[in-house]
């Protein structure tokens, strides 16, 4: 057993700091602009703006640790805004299973951050159970397009987004899992209505869409037509051993410590408050333990082995340590939770310690509710036959 | 040994469930709590016609002389609805103190009027560095001539901007911390130096910030005697936290309904969600949590209906099952909605954000915990 970096791995690592460093946002800079320029000069250093795509399509190549370095040294520092539909989530997918025309149509865009994409996976009447999609998607006499019908919901950026990633049903003759049908269409045409969902912070991130004989052309489908399932279920599977977010926590954690030290109480601060600190305290137990599960998982992975039983529980252990977090936040604001609409009043962090907590509690229901990776972790690593559960 | 209500107080019960019924519909809360005020005028002269704003006060006051019992039966109801009016602020916590040290013909005037609905207060006590300690006062009164001039900043008043009359307190004696040498202060918020700053809450209510600069009063501001406020303070705490738990406890209700309700129609693979035991095991506990919630509710009510303040340490037990049974209940409320239950579209959002207030208005789970140890 071994923990240090290697030389190798901190030159890496101050070589990322250096990069982070020289590329900082400067106020008064265009954002926009600043934005695209900071992914070109990550793509300079050699694919360090897709660090996850494998090096045939342009991504660095790097090691399991690397990439945890990375995830730690992104965690402090102040990236452009990148959302993960696009080079996280469908590029993957049209790599593995795009056809060459495809790839060179999609991934250009995708990479030079200049198109936007959203997910249309969830339903109304499909959310947990994913594959009980009814979108229907019926290919014209012709056979040159499908025809799209139906609703997804939760669609995070709809409203801005320029192209869709889908999942829509093709048959519904046979097992439920099959028959689905994975299209790529513009956001902007006719029959595609976009309506917002407000979140309990009050803000407007995810909508519902609404498809009315949307025209696809067939070349946009990914893959085989009714093999859609299986290309989205080996990303959802990816995403869900995923990380576990602990660098992002021990940054989140800090920062409450420092906001909690900002709170007075009679002559100390609210870290003096004997409860207040056995949560924080508690906390950070969890959240070294998590490190080293994280660490554990990784080390499997660098040594090319397939991902220990350890690596399920990441997801479900990050999220809750994350909503903790926010919630400790939101109690050290004391009666200052409360105000709202843009004021602000005491502590400084007090109302985003607020809207952050109720953003936290969709961490454990998007991507798979916790109930459900709790069942596909009793299947698949408790090897538990479980009677009528979700898998 | 007996739980049930009285025939006054079921009837009262029964009107305020059919007021909300009537008038407490989700649109309808939002519409009301976007209008310029956050409340309805309307609704606070139904209140006044119904005799609820009677309630805490003497039948020699023009009151129908009910006592934490009372309260507890609007507050509940008031709970299940999530209504906007400041009953608290006005009726329980303002009446509280001006029932307390009015009297003669003002005492006979204002709470005329404040049973009439024609009178909003503001209890302006908290301060920012004192969190829930009651007795952490620095704002300051200093006697000049006949009367006093206050200087200070008092945070977090709800219905702060709305009250016709704000009551204030401050420090004429003693060191920061002393429960003795606090003095109460009703004054006009139009009086020069009085600065008021109103904003929503999360839950859709109204509060305020209150700045006291060099503010001139008059002898007559002064209510009770001078620093001798503390016993006062700490009645109408002890009422706010038992108002504040039965609202809590009518909110919790809806809550853990809401979800069995949805979870029994909500179908996932196949079956309904409360096929699931992970899913149905959970609904019993939140049901679990709200029944113990209710009875150490009936339990502090009754307590401080007999002995008063000697009840505060089952007060202190109340507001903390609340406080943590109103979190597991909250969160897994929503848990359980899945994605419809983080949005504003449903009911129990508002119902969660709710929850989470109450938890920071007087004290939280941990803090009265600590009382409660202590």
């Amino acid at each position: 057993m071994d923990i240090e970096l290697s030389a190798d791995d901190l030159k890496f690592r101050d070589d990322v700091r250096a990069f982070f460093k020289a590329h900082e946002y400067k106020p008064g800079q265009d954002y926009a602009q600043w934005r695209l320029d900071w992914f070109k000069a990550a793509r300079e250093k050699g694919g360090w703006d897709v660090p996850k795509w494998p090096k045939e399509f342009g991504g660095p190549g790097w090691s399991p640790t690397q990439h945890y370095i990375w995830e730690q040294e992104t965690a402090r520092a102040n990236l452009p805004w990148d959302l993960p539909f696009g080079v996280g989530m469908v590029a993957p997918i049209i790599m593995n299973y795009g056809n060459a025309e495809q790839q060179e149509r999609f991934l250009p865009d995708i990479r030079a951050r200049t198109v936007n994409w959203c997910q249309g996976y969830s339903e109304p009447g499909a959310g947990s159970d994913l594959a009980s999609l009814k979108t229907k998607a019926e290919l014209t006499a012709d056979g040159k397009h499908y025809i799209v019908n139906g609703s997804k919901i939760w669609t995070t950026m709809a409203h801005i987004a320029d192209w869709i990633f889908c999942l829509t049903r093709t048959d519904a003759s046979g097992k439920k899992q099959e028959g689905i049908t994975f299209l790529l269409f513009p956001m902007k045409q006719d029959g595609i209505e976009v309506k917002p969902i407000i979140t309990l912070g009050g803000s407007h991130s995810v909508n519902t869409v609404h498809f009315t004989d949307v025209l696809v052309p067939v070349e946009n489908r990914i893959g085989e037509e009714g093999k859609g399932w299986t290309y989205a279920k080996g990303l959802l599977a990816h995403e869900r051993t995923g990380l576990a977010g602990v660098s992002r926590s021990l940054v989140a954690l800090e920062k409450l410590k420092h906001q909690a030290g900002t709170v007075k109480r009679g002559n100390g601060s609210l870290l003096d408050d004997p409860s207040f600190r056995a949560k924080l305290a508690k906390l950070e137990v969890d959240l070294q333990a998590l490190e080293f599960t994280e660490l554990r998982s990784l080390a499997r992975a660098a040594s090319g082995q397939q991902p220990g039983p350890e690596s399920s529980i990441l997801k479900l252990k990050g999220t809750e340590i994350q909503q903790r977090i926010a919630h400790l936040t939101m109690e050290a604001a004391g009666p200052h939770m409360a105000p709202w609409g843009g004021i602000h009043v005491g502590p400084k962090f007090a109302s985003g310690g607020t809207q952050s907590y109720l953003g936290s509690r969709a961490f454990t229901i998007y991507g798979g509710a916790s109930e459900v990776q709790k069942d596909i972790i009793a299947k698949n690593v408790l090897g538990i036959r479980t009677q009528g559960g979700s898998n | 040994m007996n739980f049930d209500l009285t025939e006054e107080q079921q009837l009262l019960e029964d009107s305020v469930a059919r007021f909300v019924a009537d008038n407490y519909a989700l649109e309808k809360r939002i519409k009301l709590a976007g209008s310029s005020r956050g409340f309805s005028a309307e609704h606070w002269q139904t209140f006044a016609e119904l005799g609820w704003l009677a309630v805490p006060f003497d039948e020699d006051d023009g009151g129908i002389g009910g006592g934490p019992v009372e309260t507890m039966v609007v507050m509940e109801q008031f709970g299940r609805g999530l209504v906007l009016e400041p009953y608290l602020a006005t009726v329980v916590l303002g009446g509280g103190v001006l029932r307390r040290t009015l009297e003669g013909e003002r005492r006979a005037e204002l709470l005329g009027k404040l049973i009439e609905g024609k009178l909003q207060l503001g209890f302006a006590h908290s301060e920012e560095q004192a969190r829930w300690d009651l007795e952490d006062v620095v704002s300051s009164a200093r006697q000049d001539g006949d009367g006093w001039v206050l200087n200070g900043a008092k945070t977090v008043v709800y219905n702060g901007g709305n009250a016709d009359l704000l009551i204030v307190s401050a420090r004429s004696s003693g060191g920061q911390m002393d429960t003795d040498g606090i003095s109460l202060f009703l004054i006009d918020p139009k009086t020069k130096g009085v600065e008021v700053q109103a904003y929503p809450t999360v839950d859709g209510l109204r509060a305020a910030e209150v700045k006291l600069t060099d503010v001139k009063v008059v002898a007559a501001a002064l209510l009770g005697a001078a620093g001798k406020a503390w016993p006062i303070i700490e009645a109408v705490a002890d009422e706010a936290v038992l108002a504040l738990c039965a609202e809590a406890l009518g909110g919790l209700e809806v809550l853990y309904k809401d979800t069995v309700q949805y979870t029994q129609e909500r179908q996932q693979f196949g079956h309904p969600m409360t096929d699931f035991q992970t899913v149905s095991h959970r609904l019993v506990e939140m049901f679990m949590e709200y029944e113990q919630c209710k009875s150490l509710l009936y339990r502090a009510t009754m307590e401080y209906a007999q002995n008063g303040h000697e009840a505060a340490r089952t007060l202190s037990a109340c507001k903390h099952l609340i406080g943590t049974a109103g979190k597991f209940i909250g969160e897994t409320a929503v848990q359980l909605h899945g994605g419809m239950g983080v949005t504003e579209e449903l009911r129990l959002g508002h119902f969660f954000k709710r929850q989470l207030v109450i938890e920071s208005q007087f004290g939280n789970a941990d803090f009265h915990l600590e009382k409660f140890a202590a």
